[in-house]
């Protein structure tokens, strides 16, 4: 245990003593795992009062819960409710649980703070505990047919090449319906819907036009990454398995993860490899909100705005491509800095292409704002009530344009935006719909132009872009976020005595978004509804299964990834014609 | 001879159709800075869907069947009745506006029924948004074309179309703001963005022809672009007539093609330009424009009464 050994107060600790105060004998253990991370460890049964007051009383937000298996290390199984506190005193309080081993039972927490139900129902699935209490009792990961006495992320339930047979037909999910006395019809939209590419299904019970509730399922493609980085990689090629979580944002989620091993280990990272993750931070979030500022656009049937909206991301993209060496910004992420310097005259051409990017979108946002009827679609529409968000803690665009100045790169400055701070601060909107959300995005895609350029014209620091010299010490643990253009990823793991990952959990942005867009859709209309799902600029995963029917044959045949990726390859013995 | 020129009238609307959905295509692609399709992809589309199965859904009764040549019956009906090339109706008969206005709703009826028959709710949802875009339409139309009948005193759109070419209407204030109601309402009819609402893509995902297929499907497409062309000639042979053939002869025949041909290909190029330039109209929203319009008639109406 590390206490304070001067007078001074650490980073969060007038939050302990808050809860000391107020929970007299409550906390077990505290703990600081990081410069600005503390732990506290608390009784079971007290845990949902305590999160409640720091969430509510001490301006805390959720961005989620991880489970972990710490059998193997205690002998119980350990709940991580992770706190960040964004008013007086900011900083990241990890509220931590012990679990019974036999039970497995604990008190939910959802039924104070409903930000914490996803994540409630995940530990159910993926550890098999008991959110004693818990506010929706669904599976949320697991699909209907899988056997409900393997939970993945158990240390001894399976290894991770384990794929059970179905264990039944039925698809028993479910829906949530509450329509009162309406009458209502049952519109489903995907898995697969020509509006997301993605697999996501969404139910929604419409009286003719008007959508009068909703529901939705998600993990159609779990892709088991968590468990895979456990027990098959080691720990400093995770950030290559991370970033590919998300096609879009696979830098912000890269980063986090480096991050939070650096955060655990004290690994210091050099200030000019902290400047190059900045840089392409924002490089990332200028090519994603020129994607979702067209697919407001194509959701709207404003098809030419798409287009050339789409056009003018092309250069964002080669931007990526010359500073990274890929569109996707891969690769560039190790533990402790990056792999690649920006040079002298890459800064120039950066700065070029910043400014022709810069002309380019906003004679294209002007046209946007001028089209006749586009601020008619998106006014008043897909509200997102204040108060369900507060209650929700949802990140990003979507949290942001209901008012609440939520934003990691300001609230818990990282990286370099440390050094700039204090020049700027969240953009938000108070009109809580679907154009406010799109104005966020129009603001914060002139102001991450303007990071950029800070950044360069004040000269990188000079120095290594890579710190690997630190010591390995197992089994501590860190969380660490970063702003990704959808909102915060935060990713909070710990690493084992065999150079793995003993439990990584990576929450990507849209996983706190999904749980308020419920009372999104209410009162609006089918015509908006593919809007309102395209407001959140969401991210699902992507599909690796193709089932081919050959009509004249009659028969059917399932192509495993394998065999796509085989002829993919090689070009010969197509799986079509076997 | 009116009755070849009837005959070869359907035909020319009907093998024109793909063209004209291919330009808009390829104005639309250039306005997306893309390169688009070819000109003609229309007819290799509409040629490989021929070729294809005719698919439905199991729980699809005869009306899903029937819908597409039924459509494509009317409109080519329509198509030989509507003066095109010459003034006045090749065939007399099948120029009656109000006989155009219910050809015009029969198959629209059917495309509802069918929608809702084939079981899926993006379709039943589209066929719904159809008719109701219809009831909002059809007051304007018809409110705009009594104002000319009033004024030219036959129902007749040949006759109608003569009048006003010939200078023998007093009233020039009411056609002018009637042609500009009629106009409005013939957009809403092409099934344009912004009022594309029973197939809006992003939001019923084609509604009704998602559960077409193959030759039905291609015979649909042929017909909706085929509805388009009458409609356009529609508004050009009663307020826009200049140039059409007044008497049946070889040169004056030729003559009232080629304007013809201008004239929609002209209309046409305007339509697609529109038409990329906005977004698509809330459904809801819908009937706000359409009430515009009636606005717009009943003007023409008051001044057609006090002989302006």
């Amino acid at each position: 245990m590390h206490m304070a050994i001067d007078s001074k107060l650490r980073t969060c600790e007038t939050h302990v003593l808050a809860v000391q105060e107020k929970f007299p004998y409550q906390i077990k253990e505290t703990q600081w795992v990081s410069e600005d991370q503390v732990c506290i460890t608390v009784d079971g049964d007290s845990a949902p009062d305590i999160i409640a007051f720091l969430y509510y009383e001490r301006g805390g937000w959720m961005p989620f819960m991880a489970g972990n298996d710490e059998r193997q290390l205690n002998g119980h199984f350990a709940l991580y409710y992770l706190l960040s506190m964004e008013e007086e005193d900011p900083g990241y309080i990890h509220v931590r649980v012990e679990v019974e081993r036999e039970t497995g039972e604990f008190k939910a927490v959802s039924p104070k703070v409903p930000a914490a139900v996803w994540s409630e129902r995940e530990v159910q699935d993926m550890f098999g505990l008991k959110a004693v209490g818990i506010i929706d009792d669904r599976n949320l990961c697991l699909p209907d047919d899988w056997p409900m006495d393997v939970h993945p992320l158990r240390k001894d339930s399976m290894d991770y090449r384990y794929r059970p047979m179905p264990t039944r037909e039925l698809e028993d999910y479910e829906f949530l319906k509450d329509t009162g006395d309406h009458e209502t019809t049952t519109v489903p939209m995907g898995p697969l819907h020509i509006t997301s590419d993605e697999p996501g299904h969404f139910r929604l019970y419409v009286e003719g036009e008007n959508i009068i509730d909703a529901d939705y399922r998600m993990f159609f493609v779990h892709r088991g990454m968590e468990k895979c980085a456990e027990s098959r990689m080691n720990y400093d090629s995770v950030p290559f398995l991370a970033e590919r979580i998300c096609g879009i944002c696979g830098f912000a989620h890269s980063t986090a993860y480096a991050q939070s091993i650096e955060a655990a280990q004290g690994i210091e990272v050099p200030l000019r490899a902290q400047v190059i993750r900045a840089i392409i931070l924002e490089t990332e979030r200028l090519h994603s909100h020129l994607l979702n500022l067209g697919l407001v656009c194509h959701f709207s049937g404003f098809d030419t705005g798409f287009q050339h909206f789409f056009r003018v991301r092309e250069q964002s993209m080669d931007l990526a491509e010359m500073l990274t060496g890929a569109r996707k910004t891969y690769g560039l992420n190790l533990i402790g800095g990056v792999r690649r310097d920006i040079l002298a005259e890459q800064k120039l051409e950066t700065l070029k292409y910043l400014d022709n990017l810069a002309a380019d979108a906003q004679r294209l946002v002007d046209e946007l704002v001028s089209t006749p009827n586009f601020i008619n679609r998106a006014k008043g529409i897909g509200i997102l009530d204040p108060k369900v968000a507060r209650d929700y803690s949802p990140v990003g665009p979507t949290v942001r344009g209901s008012g609440f100045a939520r934003d990691v790169r300001w609230v818990h400055p990282f990286a370099g935006y440390k050094s700039i701070a204090d020049k700027h601060e969240p953009i938000t909107q108070d009109s809580c719909d679907v154009l406010g959300r799109t104005l966020v995005r129009i603001g914060e895609f002139t102001d991450s132009i303007h990071i950029i350029q800070e950044l360069l014209e004040t000269d990188l620091p000079e120095g290594p872009i890579l710190n690997d010299r630190w010591t390995y010490v197992p089994h501590r643990y860190a969380l660490a976020a970063t702003e990704a253009p959808r909102g915060e990823d935060m990713h909070w793991s710990m690493i084992g005595d065999n150079q793995k990952c003993y439990r990584w959990r990576a929450k990507a942005s849209t996983y706190s978004n999904w749980p308020v867009l419920r009372s999104m859709f209410r009162g609006n209309t089918l015509s908006d509804a593919a809007l309102i799902v395209g407001s959140l600029d969401p991210c699902y995963s992507c599909t690796e299964r193709v089932t081919v029917v050959d009509v004249k044959k009659n028969k059917e045949q399932t192509l495993t990834r394998q065999q796509l990726e085989d002829y993919c390859c090689d070009r010969r013995h197509s799986p079509l014609e076997i | 001879m009116e009755i070849v020129i009837a005959i070869v009238q359907a035909l020319l609307v009907l093998l024109l159709a793909p063209l004209i959905s291919g330009m808009s295509r390829k104005i639309r692609a250039k306005m997306h800075t893309r390169q688009g399709p070819p000109l003609l992809q229309d007819y290799y589309d509409i040629g490989k869907l021929f070729k294809r199965q005719d698919v439905h859904t199991s729980d699809s009764s005869l009306i899903h069947r029937i819908m597409p040549p039924l459509y494509m019956g009317c409109m080519l009906v329509l198509a030989a009745g509507m003066p095109m090339v010459t003034r006045l109706c090749p065939v007399p008969l099948i120029g009656d506006m109000i006989l155009i206005i219910y050809l015009l709703a029969l198959p629209r009826f059917f495309f509802s029924l069918a929608s809702v028959d084939s079981g899926a709710s993006y379709s039943g949802i589209g066929g719904a948004r159809e008719l109701v875009l219809g009831v909002l339409v059809e007051p304007a139309m018809m409110l705009s074309l009594f104002v000319v009948a009033l004024a030219t005193g036959t129902t007749n759109v040949g006759d109608m179309g003569a009048a006003i070419a010939s200078g023998n209407v007093t009233v020039i204030v009411a056609i002018v703001i009637a042609g500009i109601a009629f106009l409005c309402s013939v957009y809403v009819e092409l099934g344009k963005l912004p009022f594309d609402l029973a197939e809006a893509e992003q939001e019923l995902m084609e509604g009704p022809l998602s559960e077409y297929s193959g030759p039905s499907l291609g015979m649909l497409k042929m017909s909706m672009s085929m509805k388009q062309i009458i409609m356009v000639s529609w508004l050009c042979a009663v307020f826009i007539p200049w140039g059409s053939a007044a008497t049946i002869a070889a040169l004056p025949l030729l003559l009232g093609l080629v304007f013809w041909l201008v004239k929609i290909f002209v209309i046409f190029f305007i339509v697609s330009i529109v038409e990329n330039l906005v977004a698509r109209v809330r459904f809801k929203l819908a009937g706000h424009q359409t009430w515009a319009f009636v606005g717009i008639a009943a003007v023409a109406l008051v001044f057609c009464l006090i002989g302006l």
